[in-house]
């Protein structure tokens, strides 16, 4: 499994980009109502879900090499225990819940290596918490390997990409 | 604030009643910014967050932007990071590599010992040395530095107290945290993240409030992610104080010893054996039967500790992990969140990779623990703000009988320095209240004024 791409975008009128953009939208569906269960079968058994932590650097700096850090690096066991938490009776912090919405756009999709799809999306997460808050917004990148299984296409790894250095949400228990 | 609020409102913290509003109001947050980090020793980096020779980081104590710099000898500077000409923000990147930095506005250029490089037009513009001393000056030095396993500290006060002195018994804990290994101690991150919540309370939560741990945190357990915080097994845990700091700790299995502990929360032997070599025999005993191993605790004024042990895969794997935070005030009711992931340089990659993952699934900023505490913080500092709250004293002092007598006595068997007790109690908090109202209690240290460029080299 790579991210590497190939090629263009494939075209809007290919089912492969018409599948992968599907399964996005789908996907979004499920974590707006709260289906985590569901979501969470959506994943690949050796999922990868990775969201670095981005940094201030100056032009010439090429990011990456100072990158210390990751918000999420979970694997099918973490992002497991994750949802498994939020069925509990005690995850006060999404008790009441929070009002989400994920905008989903921008949705390129590409060649991988086996067969495999590479889908670049943009997301933009909307999060109302209580009645006394201001709403919280996180952007972000993503760049997803999607593979096709015998039920359907299973997200492979997630490299998200947010936009912020300092988060202005009080914390991260949403998935993106 | 008129001094006598100030003398009401120490005397109230001190006898372990806390006036709701501290929690949420501009004038204590005034209060707290010229007064407590006008002085107080404040956590910047840690050296190996700028390991290689020209790596720098800017970090902040309060509203101060300082650039933390190895020079190319490998000496370490901190140096407040605007431009003594206009005040321009000299480096505005918050991590690098950089034998100088140049000033975006007129150019002016220092090198990465603070040093005043370049001065464009020197001899057109100010007639030389004649209008404008260029020769032996620097950016502003932060006032105090200290260093401590690696880790960078810093003080508004030129006339801070010594920092040993002020470290005091707090250094017999700080190593179990910091200083397991002669190699040092890795430090990545930090995550940074804002919360509308004071800074004051995720300080005194991570310095002894084990008490919260079974309700807050009933999620990790009911998903078994991390066995210890039941009830029962919190309520065994020793809470300590020592010098400026204080903590808490989970009761050890009977019959521990320093190797048995350590393996309980899952540290490889190889790990052991250096921290058998490096901690001193009383440390060790910490350990030893009643054995407890440090877990949460928070050095004054505003930077915290964590050390647990979750459930990192499927097979039932037990990690520890280590983590640093710094509760940097923005404002009354905002605080920005640094925090670090800690691990022994010299540590084996496998067990790396699995105290990292077990930090990220239970603390930082999508941590599983952490979340659940910043939904409380966050409610605390909305109802701090109101009108009720003005006169509302916050009961501060579990552990206390009415008449201020200790409900249960001093842990005596018990291995660490300073007060130990075992059970709940708020008596952390109120030691940190103590702190909190020696500081504000105070005027600000006096500052002389200091001009560049007029003839005399700053200090």
């Amino acid at each position: 499994m790579s991210t590497a791409r190939s090629g263009a975008p494939l075209p809007y009128s290919d089912p492969r980009h018409q599948s992968a953009e599907q399964f996005l939208v789908e996907e979004a569906h499920l974590l707006d109502t709260s289906d985590f269960e569901a979501w969470l079968g959506l994943m690949h058994p050796q999922i990868r879900y990775r969201m670095p932590v981005r940094v201030t650097a100056v032009k010439a700096t090429d990011e990456a090499e100072v990158q210390t850090m990751d918000h999420f690096d979970e694997d099918w066991y973490s992002l497991s225990k994750r949802v498994q938490r939020f069925g509990t009776d005690y995850a006060w912090t999404e008790d009441p819940q929070s009002r989400i919405r994920h905008h989903v756009s921008n949705v390129r999709t590409f060649d991988g290596d086996d067969g495999e799809l590479v889908v670049e999306s943009a997301v933009l997460l909307y999060r109302s918490r209580g009645d006394r808050m201001a709403p919280s917004l996180l952007s972000a990148g993503r760049r997803d390997v999607l593979v096709s299984t015998p039920d359907g296409l299973r997200l492979r790894s997630r490299d998200i990409e947010i936009d912020e250095s300092v988060l202005r949400t009080q914390n991260l228990a949403i998935f993106l | 604030m008129e001094p006598d609020v100030i003398d009401q409102v120490t005397a109230s913290v001190r006898q372990g009643l806390i006036p709701a509003y501290l929690y949420n109001d501009a004038e204590v947050h005034e209060l707290e910014r010229a007064r407590l980090f006008g002085r107080a020793w404040t956590f910047l980096a840690h050296e190996s967050e700028i390991a290689r020779p020209n790596d720098y980081v800017v970090r902040n104590i309060g509203d101060d932007s300082f650039l933390v710099t190895r020079d190319g000898d490998g000496q370490i500077h901190v140096m407040f990071n605007m431009c003594v000409h206009r005040g321009m923000q000299v480096c505005r990147a918050e991590r690098g590599n950089a034998r100088t930095f140049r000033c975006p506005y007129h150019a002016w250029t220092y090198k990465n010992d603070g040093q005043l490089a370049g001065l464009p037009f020197h001899v057109d513009a100010y007639g030389g040395e004649d209008g404008f001393i260029k020769e032996g000056q620097a950016l502003l030095r932060a006032p105090s530095v200290a260093t401590r396993n690696g880790m960078i500290f810093a003080s508004l006060d030129p006339d801070a107290p010594d920092f040993e002195t002020w470290l005091g018994d707090f250094a017999f804990y700080l190593d179990f945290y910091t200083g397991q290994s002669e190699a040092g101690m890795e430090f990545r991150g930090p995550q940074r993240w804002r919360v509308e919540a004071n800074w004051k309370i995720g300080a005194e939560n991570f310095m002894g409030d084990s008490y919260h741990t079974p309700h807050t945190h009933a999620s990790v357990v009911d998903i078994e992610l991390f066995g210890e915080p039941k009830p029962y097994k919190r309520k065994e845990g020793v809470l300590w104080n020592a010098g400026p700091a204080g903590g808490t700790t989970y009761k050890l299995p009977p019959g521990s010893d320093f190797r048995s502990g350590l393996a309980y929360v899952g540290y490889p032997d190889e790990m052991i054996d250096r921290m058998q070599h490096k901690l001193s025999g009383a440390q060790r005993a910490l350990a030893t039967e009643p054995g407890f191993m440090p877990s949460a605790s928070t050095l004054f004024p505003n930077l915290s500790f964590v050390h647990n042990w979750p459930q990192t895969d499927a097979d039932g794997r037990i990690t520890p992990f280590i983590s640093v935070r710094l509760w940097q005030p923005v404002g009354p009711g905002e605080t920005e969140v640094y925090s670090w992931f800690c691990v022994a340089a010299d540590a084996p990659e496998d067990y790396k990779a699995a105290s990292y993952k077990a930090y990220l699934m239970c603390f930082g900023s999508s941590g599983m623990f952490e979340q659940d505490d910043v939904e409380n913080w966050v409610s605390i500092t909305t109802m701090a703000k109101g009108s009720m709250a003005r006169n509302l004293l916050l009961n501060n002092r579990m552990g206390l009988t009415l008449d201020g007598e200790p409900i249960v006595g001093q842990f005596a068997d018990f291995g660490g320095p300073g007060t130990a007790y075992q059970g709940f109690g708020e008596h952390n908090q109120r030691h940190w209240f103590s702190m909190w109202a020696d500081l504000v209690s105070q005027p600000a240290p006096a500052r002389e004024p200091i001009a560049f460029g007029m003839g005399e080299t700053p200090a």
